[in-house]
């Protein structure tokens, strides 16, 4: 069975390396012949990845500890989801899921292109196979997945505790497609680079690839975030450990890129920044694994030390320099008759929210590769953590906020003062409104109160652009209230959608803010029958029971939590847990969230007779707003993806018009190549 | 007039709703962390890093049975109790670990560039950007002083018809 998986990509490799010479000789040499086998070639790559997949997952699944991979990240005890999730649970194992996803999404656009864009597509694909040829080769010949043992073990070594968690099935497979479906926009984008097709056709053709990214690049760094709040047992979520940077750049460029290629496709400006900017998205996606599996910067994410560093460092210098070698070649035909009328327009709103996400990427990126600097310069290590990026993110997210309230209510090219008074005067009342009552309800710390403030600005600008459109529809087609809300809505279903993301990232911002400034945290010791309290909370420890497996031992503690009327609202079982293979203890925490706060309780300790516990409790407002934003920003974004009709017909008209322009060109051209 | 009044104060309304809704939360915690356990403790140990490989501040390691944030936590109670500030807890610290063991970097020499080159770099893009929009704000295509206005032009440009009908898609 091994056996079958290495051969399986081998010839992936012998594939991807088929499929570029055919498209590039085919589509150099007018053969279509050419470029329909290299599109069956990067099918048939899918194909034998898909069977490397499978046959590593049968080999978990079966415990067949004659693989290496097996016997180091699973065992017979282990429950039969981890061993599924045990797949991206280790280096080998990672790299593989990662090649399949991206040999997935290659033949996707593959399929998607096989009748359009025939100047730029087979290039792209190339681009993509180009990809996937080096992570073959790190498969096929430096971390292999199929490397069998000399002494087959009884047992597996097992997959790491920590990641012993549901959250294991859902926050790599979102994360890993957030990154690996970025490798789309940027391979047409430098497609368009290669051939010269500069318009704004790569990105048409590629901007649902481009949402779809963010989109599971937000997911992946929700879930990751929600799955250390439930895990690490310290009451936060965000620690800005190099791996969540990591996982947090390629998203702040994303949704800088998502919002300046609106500027392209409406103005026909700001070409060479997009294409920075989809370049700069995807050399972070390779950042982002060159830091998690070269050890040069330590992170708790870490996969072991395996030597792919160097690597990695190397396709990611090769990359960026090709690509800006690429940029710098084609600097003359991506000068375009830029128009720019005022500061007061919504392109300049988008400029500055640029320039404000780019400038938070940078700040991340700095305070993650300083350490390496500092020792590299100084010879001394230092840590960047928490308190650094918190200081220097801090005023640049207000920044960020403010604008997003701006760029929704100005009008392209530009606004009049009279215009913008208008527009602005309720959402500035709000915004106004809301700081006072902060300040009055309590609230003294100026960031919070800039904060919230900020928060209700943005929201009433979206309220009022809601407004706005029902209103204009209800005049336009006396259209009820609701119904013109719901067909404004649909169509169009990228601008209100859009809106919707906003509101989402705004109540995620608010989470954020109240959650980091007003968490109240007690410790205590307490005997069986004892009680403690936690801001309007008593906490009463009832006791310990212990449970036995053959895979871990649990002590889980029962707290009954009462009301200040002493009426119980419910009894939350936090637990500590001891795995046997590896030997190694973990925390499991009780969470009691409401849109107030979170009770969030740990079994921090237990003495030897059982009856005193130690607990840790956190008691955090406002937290459950984070995950709320989530939420609302994935509705948001599917509403963004809901397939238009007049957008499709769009592309349609765009793409004929590629057509027809190639047509021309063929004929107005004295022979072939 | 009376319809923005009425927008105006609904959505006046809906502000103050929704921070009655949360403001007693946020204030009664707001003092609760003042009046916390140990807080002292947590302020100090926020300022260092935790040494056992999580990654986390020495506050945040929950590893119930880390070797070096739950010895140096007692630690630093022991500390608090003797009656020593946070910068002298911290000093000593960093003396026995070296500058790894703080949380952030120094303010000093080579360490400043940390803290300071996000903001260089954003003065310095907004500083780019600034000067492109100014070129491109002065070199606005603007009608030849030879053309006659009158006289349409021999073909349509290709250009301004693609752009015409993509605003007209968008319209659509």
């Amino acid at each position: 069975m091994p056996q079958l998986g290495k051969l399986a990509l081998a010839i992936a490799l012998i594939l991807a390396v088929y499929s570029i010479v055919a498209n590039i000789y085919g589509t150099r040499r007018n053969a279509p012949d050419f470029v329909v086998s290299a599109r069956h070639a990067i099918w048939a790559m899918c194909a034998m990845v898909t069977i490397a997949v499978v046959v590593l997952w049968i080999s978990l699944l079966h415990s067949d500890f004659s693989l290496e991979y097996v016997a180091a990240y699973s065992s017979t005890t282990l429950p039969t989801v981890y061993k599924f999730t045990s797949l991206w649970g280790g280096q080998q194992g990672s790299l593989l899921f990662w090649t399949w996803l991206l040999s997935i999404f290659t033949s996707i656009a593959a399929f998607q292109n096989r009748r359009r864009n025939p100047e730029i597509a087979p290039y792209a694909l190339a681009v993509l196979a180009g990809v996937a040829i080096f992570f073959l080769l790190m498969l096929n010949f430096v971390t292999r997945p199929f490397d069998l043992l000399a002494t087959v073990p009884a047992e597996g070594s097992d997959l790491n505790p920590l990641l012993q968690n549901y959250w294991m099935a859902i926050h790599p497979p979102s994360l890993y497609t957030g990154y690996v479906s970025a490798t789309v926009p940027f391979a047409f984008g430098a497609a368009a680079l290669i051939t010269g097709k500069l318009d704004d056709g790569w990105i048409r053709s590629t901007r649902r690839w481009a949402i779809f990214s963010w989109f599971f690049l937000t997911l992946g760094n929700m879930f990751g975030a929600r799955w250390a709040y439930e895990v690490l047992g310290w009451g936060g979520y965000w620690a800005w450990d190099p791996v969540e940077n990591a996982a947090f750049m390629p998203w702040l460029v994303m949704t800088a890129y998502l919002h300046s290629v609106m500027i392209q496709e409406r103005k026909d400006m700001l070409k060479v920044w997009n294409l920075s900017l989809i370049g700069l998205a995807f050399g972070l996606t390779l950042f982002g694994t060159f830091i998690t599996r070269s050890g040069v910067i330590s992170s708790v994410h870490s996969f072991t030390q395996s030597g792919l560093g160097p690597y990695f460092l190397s396709f990611l210098i090769t990359v960026t320099l090709a690509y800006t070698a690429l940029l710098i070649f084609r600097s003359k035909q991506l000068r375009s008759p830029a128009e720019f009328e005022s500061y007061l327009s919504r392109e300049a709103a988008f400029l500055f929210n640029n320039l404000m996400l780019v400038g938070i990427a940078f700040a991340v990126f700095w305070g993650t590769i300083f350490p390496v600097l500092s020792e590299a310069v100084r010879g001394v290590k230092i840590t960047v953590g928490p308190p650094f990026f918190n200081r220097v993110n801090g005023p640049l997210a207000l920044g960020l906020v403010f604008l997003m309230g701006i760029g929704p209510l100005i009008a392209w090219r530009r606004t009049t003062t009279s215009n913008l008074v208008r527009s602005f005067a309720a959402p500035v009342a709000i915004g106004v409104a809301t700081g006072i009552v902060a300040a009055l309800g309590g609230i003294r710390q100026w960031y919070v109160l800039t904060a919230f403030s900020l928060a209700a600005f943005v929201i009433g600008t979206v309220l009022v652009e809601f407004r706005r459109g029902m209103n204009a529809r209800r005049h336009m087609v006396s259209e009820p209230r609701a119904k013109a809300l719901v067909n404004l809505v649909a169509k169009n279903n990228r601008r209100y959608g859009g809106y919707i993301i906003h509101i989402g990232t705004i109540v995620a911002f608010v989470g954020i803010v109240g959650s980091s400034f007003f968490r109240t945290e007690v410790k205590k010791s307490v005997h069986a029958g004892e009680s403690f309290t936690i801001g309007s909370y008593t906490l009463r420890f009832q006791g310990l029971e212990q449970t036995d497996t053959p895979h871990l031992e649990s002590a889980t503690a029962l707290v009954e939590v009462l009301r200040p009327d002493g009426r119980e609202i419910t009894v939350m079982s936090p637990a500590k847990l001891f795995f046997k293979r590896p030997q190694q203890p973990a925390t499991k925490v009780a969470i009691r969230s409401t849109p107030f706060s979170d009770l969030y309780v740990v079994l921090a300790g237990i003495d030897d007779s059982g009856q005193t516990a130690t607990f840790e409790v956190f008691l955090t407002p406002l937290v459950f707003w984070l995950w709320a934003g989530g939420l609302m920003m994935v509705l948001g974004t599917v509403v963004v993806m809901w397939p238009n009709v007049r957008e499709r017909a769009a592309i349609a008209t765009a793409l004929s018009r590629q057509s027809t322009d190639a047509r021309e060109l063929a004929d107005a051209a004295p022979g072939g190549d | 007039m009376r319809a923005k009044l009425t927008l105006a104060s609904s959505l006046v309304f809906f502000v103050v709703a929704l921070f009655a809704f949360f403001s007693p939360e946020l204030s009664n915690v707001s003092r609760e962390t003042f009046a916390a356990e140990n807080p002292t403790n947590s302020q100090v140990s926020e300022g260092l890093t935790c040494q056992c490989g999580c990654g986390l501040t020495v506050a945040n390691c929950n590893m119930p049975t880390c070797g070096f944030s739950v010895p140096m936590r007692r630690e630093i109670d022991r500390m608090i109790g003797e009656g020593k500030t946070r910068a002298q807890i911290i000093a000593f610290y960093r003396q026995q670990y070296g500058e790894k063991v703080l949380s952030a970097p120094t303010t000093e020499g080579f360490n400043l560039l940390a803290w300071t080159m996000p903001f260089i770099a954003l003065v310095l893009g907004g500083g780019a950007m600034v000067l492109a929009v100014g070129r491109w704000h002065s070199h606005q295509p603007s009608a030849p002083s030879d053309s006659n206005p009158a006289t349409p032009p021999a073909t349509f440009d290709p250009e301004l018809r693609r752009k015409l009908e993509k605003e007209l898609e968008e319209r659509r």
